[in-house]
């Protein structure tokens, strides 16, 4: 698998103030990854500069192998981005927006296609400036799409679309994925980004303080259960005499799973011992907003 | 920077507005037309030839609209970051907006010489070939639409500094063309200063009156400067306030 974009040791300063420290990541072909940060991160401006739109005062871009800077944009042919909000003519219809950008290349049929992929058919013909705030919103992401790139960064795809359009995209960048495209996505909603990124990448006052796979992240702190029984007061002391750590959560008990140990079983074997009534037990990972805001808390601590 | 200049003139005739102005440009000359044919003492023939039956007015007023939005509507839309992220450089996007802006003034007054013409044999019997003066007829008028085009482009090349600065499209379409208008006051005056101060003739306002010297001399008699010179001049401010546009429009952030 080869990588798409490489973002090396990246520095950008607005007059005095430093926004990016440093920050190295990449993406590889096929795919999904999800860039979130609290709101000045930097996350804007990391997309700006993958996309040669501000100089940046150190380190580099590549995208597909060339490098990318404000001078140089050859390498951004095969890319499609939406950045920070929709670009649109108030005059020109939708379908004049994607003629307008698409490429000569099969222009008719992908138009076609990302307009039925977001079901954009029944207002694709009316005047931008008629559009609702999500209708601009797909329109931005289909401007970016349109052309089949091999890079797409978005940034707050999610605004203002409605939870059939969430699925719509969510789907449309799957397939895409898998068809080999690249995407980089910031979000703030992270149970979305959760279920299509396949990286993340959290940034926080202009540095990555953490780059991993979705999966990693959800068994960062391992894997916990939650134990419903019919007899709470029974079921803790039950769990206290075979030395079983648990914590509660409302009605529930809350064991820590540790493999090697095998907790979970036996904090299942002392409560059937004691004939503890078991009712369910559900399985919990730690979700991205958990780790999010504990990163970003315990890099508040350390600075 | 075909496909630039191409996606331009996409926007640039998609807009309703365009259209509209052009329809109201033809109409204003066809009145003018028929009100001479009703009231012939009202103008000669001659004069509403050499006034494009007064369409010339409007071709600068409407290339001076155009070219105050074709900046600032990409910044009040938010969609200069579109214009900006693909393969092309930020020089190639202002340079395909000052061409499309040139096209965008010889189409508008080759629409208007058009109808100049078919108005002049249809409506009266103006004749192209006659000899007056110097110049047949269609000479004359041609050297007009030479000094027409260059005070045009001085005109352009100032509203599109504007248009760089501004970042409404609404109030640079209006500067603009109330900066044209005040521009023309400001060269009246400081023409009337140049027998005061000669220094003054090379001021940029001096260089507005290219387009009546260029065809009728005398005017070098107010300016101070020969014809040549005007020319020149002109143009090498035209050039200067194209690269301050330029520079104006790489240090916008999007």
């Amino acid at each position: 698998m080869s990588t798409v974009l490489t973002v090396d040791h990246l520095d950008k300063s607005f007059g005095s103030k430093q926004v990016l420290h440093g920050v190295d990541f990449f993406v590889e072909e096929g795919h999904v990854a999800g860039l979130v940060g609290p709101n000045g991160a930097g996350k804007s401006t990391i997309m700006k500069a993958i996309l040669g739109l501000i100089p940046v005062n150190g380190g580099g871009v590549e995208i597909t192998g060339q490098p990318v800077s404000i001078t140089s944009h050859q390498a951004l042919r095969k890319v499609g981005a939406l950045i920070e909000y929709p670009g649109i003519y108030p005059f020109l219809t939708g379908q004049q927006h994607l003629e307008l950008f698409a490429d000569k290349h099969n222009k008719a049929a992908n138009i076609k296609e990302i307009v039925d992929a977001l079901g954009m058919g029944t207002y694709i013909n009316r005047k931008a400036k008629l559009y609702s705030l999500g209708m601009k919103q797909k329109l931005g992401i289909a401007q970016a799409l349109v052309n089949q790139p091999k890079l797409v960064i978005l940034d707050e795809p999610m605004n203002g679309l409605d939870p059939q359009a969430v699925k719509d995209l969510r789907d449309i960048i799957r397939k895409m994925a898998a068809n080999g495209t690249s995407f980089l996505i910031s979000s703030h909603i992270l149970s979305e980004l959760e279920k299509v990124a396949d990286d993340v990448l959290i940034l926080n006052h202009g540095h990555i303080v953490r780059e991993t796979g979705m999966a990693e992240l959800a068994h960062d702190g391992g894997v916990t259960y939650e134990i419903t029984t019919g007899n709470l007061d029974q079921a803790k002391a039950a769990l206290a005499t075979a030395n079983v750590a648990f914590t509660q959560n409302g009605q529930n008990l809350v064991i820590k799973d540790d493999e090697a140990v095998g907790t979970l079983n036996q904090a299942l074997y002392a409560l059937v011992q004691h004939g503890v009534a078991i009712t369910a037990v559900d399985q919990k990972t730690r979700d991205l907003e958990a780790s999010f805001l504990d990163m970003v808390q315990k890099d508040k601590k350390e600075a | 920077m075909g496909t630039l200049i191409k996606q331009e003139f996409y926007k640039l005739f998609h807009k309703t507005g365009t259209w509209i102005a052009i329809g109201i440009m033809v109409a204003l000359q066809i009145v003018f037309a028929i009100v001479r044919m009703v009231n012939p003492d009202l103008f000669t023939l001659g004069d509403l030839v050499s006034l494009d039956f007064m369409g010339g007015g409007l071709v600068i007023i409407l290339a001076v609209a155009a070219t105050a939005s074709v900046v600032a509507q990409e910044f009040q839309f938010g969609t200069m970051k579109q214009l900006l992220y693909r393969k092309y450089y930020r020089s190639q996007v202002f340079i395909s907006k000052v061409i499309t802006m040139v096209l965008y003034l010889f189409i508008l007054q080759a629409i208007a010489t058009i109808v100049t013409v078919v108005l002049s044999v249809t409506t009266g019997k103006y004749d192209w070939l006659k000899v007056v003066g110097k110049h047949a007829n269609w000479e004359t008028y041609g050297i007009s639409v030479i000094g027409f085009f260059l005070v045009s482009l001085l005109l352009l090349s100032v509203v599109l500094l504007l248009s760089t600065l501004l970042k409404s499209n609404a109030a640079a379409v209006s500067t603009g063309i109330v900066g044209y208008f005040l521009m023309n006051i400001a060269s009246g005056i400081f023409i009337a200063l140049i027998d005061k101060w000669e220094f003054l003739k090379w001021n940029p306002f001096t260089f507005l009156m290219v387009g009546s010297q260029v065809a009728n001399e005398t005017y070098s008699k107010m300016t101070h400067l020969s014809t040549p010179v005007m020319i020149g001049g002109s143009l090498v401010y035209t050039v200067l306030f194209t690269v301050i546009a330029y520079l104006s429009f790489r240090k916008r952030s999007v």
